[in-house]
């Protein structure tokens, strides 16, 4: 019996489904197993017969509507919202994806406008003063770049 | 469109005998199979070309069906699927192959047994039902069974066995047969002894 419980759910496996060592196995048992070979002999009379009558019930079935109700169904204006939404979950990846982006670029524009707007100096505006050490020339740096500042002749010079 | 239309024609009957063989009742099947190609049709930008249209077409068949039977039913309770001594102790083995004669496919009782298979399916648990409906309706192999129904193939077999016996039992019962004699003889209910 303890062969049996081992071998019984093996009946009725179709060619190359079973490894050869457990095809071998159950060949052999089925050889010294009376009880083993009637489940076999069951399961090959009622073979096929589930499909038979599934399949015979639904050819006596009139499906001559069933065509035109099933495009109906997927041709309803109702239909397009289901379908966006469908789209959308099939592709909630990428769209969680998109979205994520989408809010990163935006966050990352309005950080930049905004520390823009704050710190960027007022056209002309000197950010700095150098002088040069060669001339005495005194430079300015301002956001237009720098503006060399040349002392006025006196006229004393000569 | 028409290309789509065409594709309905050509599986509507298959795909309604699997949700038929599912759920049972041959209203709701008719109305899953509908649903079941309202859905491909949806997805179909979705099917990748790696399984046939057929293979793919089925797996949504099968998916709608279980789903709608759990909207219906979900308290339904789960079974053991592995084989103990105590299943193969009911000694009917061999009861519906003696019945069924040296070529099953042509007697009068298999035609009779076959208009109680319905019945019969109906007695099944939905997880039986199924896997019997996948295996020889959609002729899905153990590997394939084993992925769709995301269980192992050990799992598959065992649960075919207890399917098979199950069916075999409630068509045993159907078809009122009881007994074989020592002969070979098939007893049927209500059949009295031979009065000396």
């Amino acid at each position: 019996m303890k062969a049996c419980v081992q071998f019984a759910p093996m009946i009725g496996a179709r060619e190359g489904e079973l490894s050869a060592p457990e095809a071998r196995a159950l060949a052999a048992h089925l050889e010294t197993c009376a009880k083993c070979r009637s489940l076999a002999a069951d399961a090959e009379a009622t073979e096929g017969m589930v499909a038979e009558v599934l399949l015979a019930r639904a050819s006596r079935r009139d499906f001559a509507p069933f065509v035109d109700q099933v495009m109906a169904r997927i041709e309803a204006p109702s239909a397009w919202p289901v379908r966006w939404m469908a789209a959308l979950r099939r592709r909630w990846k990428l769209a969680t994806a998109a979205a994520g982006i989408a809010i990163a670029l935006l966050a990352g524009a309005s950080a930049f406008m905004y520390v823009r707007h704050r710190s960027a100096p007022e056209p002309e505006q000197i950010a700095s003063l150098e002088i040069d050490s060669e001339g005495g020339n005194t430079v300015l740096q301002t956001s237009d770049g720098p503006v060399v500042l040349i002392e006025p002749d006196d006229g004393s010079g000569g | 469109m028409d290309a789509f239309r065409s594709l309905v024609v050509r599986y509507q009957r298959k795909v309604y005998a699997v949700a038929l063989g599912i759920v049972k009742d041959a209203d709701m099947a008719w109305d899953v199979a509908q649903d079941a190609f309202v859905r491909a049709h949806r997805s179909l930008d979705g099917f990748k070309g790696e399984s046939s249209f057929f293979t793919w077409l089925f797996r949504i068949a099968t998916r709608v069906s279980i789903d709608s039977l759990r909207k219906e039913r979900p308290w339904q309770r789960d079974e053991v699927d592995e084989v103990r001594d105590v299943d193969l102790t009911d000694g009917s083995e061999g009861i519906l192959a003696t019945a069924l004669g040296t070529d099953p496919r042509d007697t009068l009782l298999r035609r009779e047994l076959a208009d109680k298979m319905e019945a019969a399916l109906a007695t099944l648990s939905e997880k039986h039902r199924t896997i019997l409906v996948l295996r020889e309706v959609e002729g899905l192999s153990y590997e394939e069974l084993a992925e769709r129904l995301g269980i192992h193939k050990g799992t598959v077999m065992s649960r075919l066995f207890h399917a098979r016996k199950k069916m075999q039992s409630a068509l045993r019962s159907y078809a009122g047969i009881t007994s074989t004699d020592p002969s070979g003889g098939i007893k049927f209910e209500g059949d009295v002894a031979d009065e000396e």
